[in-house]
């Protein structure tokens, strides 16, 4: 590299492999995998179980019954995990769970797993923050150095830059997050919550050709949700939203599919802007979607002409990995824990309020 | 082709957003919904003028990119006038051209507010093509004994722009160190005569009129995240900007300002509420 030498990474090249099984449980995705770190400084992902939580159209998933369904996936998720991986629980080295953000009582009981799991067969424990697991994995599935990251889920949207071990939000959403947004929409207008709402919006909006109008809300570096949400509701109410629509084009119409469409460009719009803010303020060229709402091919693709429009490159990941999964908070667990990080038995309680930057980030120079 | 497109393809392109921004010689102009920014003359012998030219958003539905491109060209130039006339720092108009989405604005030959500030956060580590190297924190310090102003002064300056802005009851949308301009002390627009260092803010696409204190307050509070995002250890320097804006804003307005700001700083998702 030219100039200026980059800093050492303080994480050295372990002695011998090691193996972490991670827990995450922060919504309705229950997810453990095992991951392996061997001698040469290589990852490599040994298992990734999920089990989803699916409620019937129309319908949320709340806490509790989330939380149900966790205990009673769990073992199975973690047996299926170890068999798959070909490990057993014995030989990893730690145990790394959600200490959040996220819904409380699912983390709660996820957390308790873990506990149990560490007490059990002496494992130490490391609470991991939710958001830099999925920063962690989508770098290392990537190869990303040092991205921008958009980080778009059903919990968060914000827009990450890394600085002096700290991941720095640039910009957020002020209320609601984006996949909460599309999610809810999909219940107004009915649409299955399976394999996501989030998905079957993005079918639809496939189908969509009218682009109605809705409020471009950015607000500084942060965005704001929850107003173009009840206005796209409203659209529901209009007198030409017609819910069955194989109707002639000529007509003054607007389907489900339109406003699917018109939300997905509105707000997807809104996301890449704030994102190549962020990018030109600190002068980066490369950018990382994660999160649920990251498997989304519309926005991929939008980010993709942005930063083609910039010479810079776009780093996705699938759903194994954009999506919720174990394997994530095993790899943000399994670096920290190698730079001598644990959490002791008594502070391995949940948050649902654990920002981003609160993280100290030991294992980056 | 429309005289817009006449001037600009007879100019010279500056930047396009951050992109080699460092190279150039006016590397302010970091730009953010990326116009293209181009150095242009209206003639041979005149002063040369800065041209934003906000090409079309492949990745943005066309119509929804018509809308906010006119919108926001619009909008930066009446703010832009209310400014001036309001005797805030900012660049003088020279031409708007809201169908082609061009404005040409005077050129203030300065360097940006954030290459003057220690503490840049780490930019792309990839290095391909970063021959022009960020300026190390003493370097910076030099160039700013140049314009002849300390840092403290610095803050002073920005407090005190903003104040007028707001009290004009404009609101810029998008305060950071790199929408502001230290202007190079000889390169006044009458020679022979040395004006005093002067901070100019730039780049108003973001910005609209309002007199409501939220508004004012979100303001300060985007430039006090922009500080703490670019210029890591910068809370002293954010007080000195404050302190400069109470002054000028006087302590009844501030005080209302300052409870709302206070306000502002709690938003945001998942944070700690303990104590």
């Amino acid at each position: 590299m030219p100039g200026r030498t980059r800093k050492e990474t303080p994480l050295k090249n372990p002695d011998r492999p090691y193996l972490a099984l991670g827990l995450e449980g922060s919504a309705n995705k229950l997810g453990a995998g095992i991951i392996k770190h061997l001698e040469d400084g290589s990852t490599s992902v040994l298992s990734n179980v999920r089990h989803t939580y699916i409620t019937p159209p129309g319908e949320g998933f709340q806490p509790r019954d989330t939380a149900l369904h966790h205990r009673e996936w769990a073992l199975k998720v973690i047996s299926d995990c170890l068999s798959k991986a070909g490990v057993s629980i014995h030989d990893v080295d730690c145990i790394c769970f959600t200490k959040g953000p996220g819904m409380g009582a699912p983390l709660q009981s996820v957390a308790l797993v873990a506990r149990t799991l560490s007490l059990l067969y002496n494992k130490p424990l490391v609470g991991v923050n939710h958001c830099v697991g999925h920063i962690e994995m989508g770098r290392d599935i990537t190869g990303a150095q040092n991205p921008v990251v958009l980080y778009v889920s059903g919990g968060n949207t914000q827009v990450i830059a890394y600085s002096r071990q700290c991941y720095r939000i640039f910009g957020e959403t002020l209320d609601i997050a984006v996949g909460n947004c599309l999610d809810r929409f999909a219940r107004v207008i009915n649409l299955s919550n399976d394999p996501s709402p989030g998905y079957n919006i993005e079918q639809e909006a496939k189908k969509g050709k009218r682009l109605v109008s809705l409020p471009y809300t950015t607000k500084g570096m942060d965005i704001s949700l929850s107003g173009i949400l009840s206005s796209v509701e409203a659209y529901t109410t209009d007198k030409r939203f017609k819910p069955e629509a194989s109707l002639s084009d000529q007509e003054d119409i607007i389907t489900p599919a339109d406003l699917c469409f018109s939300l997905q460009e509105t707000v997807f719009a809104m996301l890449v802007e704030i994102t190549e803010r962020a990018m030109a303020h600190i002068g980066s060229k490369e950018v990382l979607i994660v999160g649920g709402v990251g498997c989304n091919e519309r926005l991929q693709e939008m980010m993709g002409v942005m930063a083609q429009e910039r010479n810079a490159k776009v780093f996705a990941t699938d759903e194994r990995f954009c999506i919720d999964n174990g394997i994530m908070i095993a790899q943000a667990g399994l670096l920290s824990y190698r730079m001598g990080f644990q959490t002791p038995l008594a502070k391995s309680s949940c948050t649902q309020r654990f920002r981003t930057d609160q993280v100290h980030v030991s294992w980056r120079a | 082709m429309s005289a817009s497109q006449n001037l600009i393809k007879s100019s010279h392109l500056v930047s396009q957003g951050a992109e080699a921004a460092s190279r150039l010689s006016f590397p302010c102009l970091q730009k953010y919904q990326c116009p293209k920014v181009y150095k242009a003359h209206l003639t041979p012998d005149s002063p040369p003028l800065l041209l934003k030219y906000r090409f079309q958003k492949q990745y943005r539905h066309p119509s929804l990119d018509v809308n906010l491109t006119r919108s926001r060209i619009a909008g930066e130039a009446r703010a832009l006038l209310k400014c001036l006339r309001s005797g805030v720092n900012v660049p003088g108009i020279r031409m708007v051209d809201a169908t082609e989405g061009v404005l040409g604005i005077e050129w203030i030959e300065g360097q940006s507010v954030r290459k003057l500030l220690p503490g840049e956060s780490e930019g792309d580590d990839e290095g391909e093509g970063e021959v022009g190297e960020e300026p190390t924190d003493e370097e910076k310090l030099d160039a700013l004994k140049e314009y002849g102003v300390s840092i403290d002064q610095l803050m002073s300056l920005i407090g005190t722009e903003i104040a007028k802005m707001h009290l004009a009851d404009v609101i810029h949308g998008d305060l950071t160190t790199s929408n502001m301009i230290l202007r190079r002390p000889s390169s006044s627009s009458i020679p022979d005569i040395p004006t005093q260092t002067q901070l100019f803010l730039i780049d108003f696409g973001l910005s609209y009129t309002s007199s409501l204190i939220e508004d004012k307050a979100v303001d300060l509070y985007v430039l006090e995240r922009a500080f703490s995002s670019t210029h890591p250890d910068s809370s002293l320097m954010f007080t000195g900007v404050l302190a400069a804006y109470q002054k000028k804003m006087g302590e009844k307005r501030w005080g209302v300002v300052k409870a709302r700001l206070d306000d502002v700083r709690l938003r945001g998702r998942k944070r700690s509420m303990v104590g």
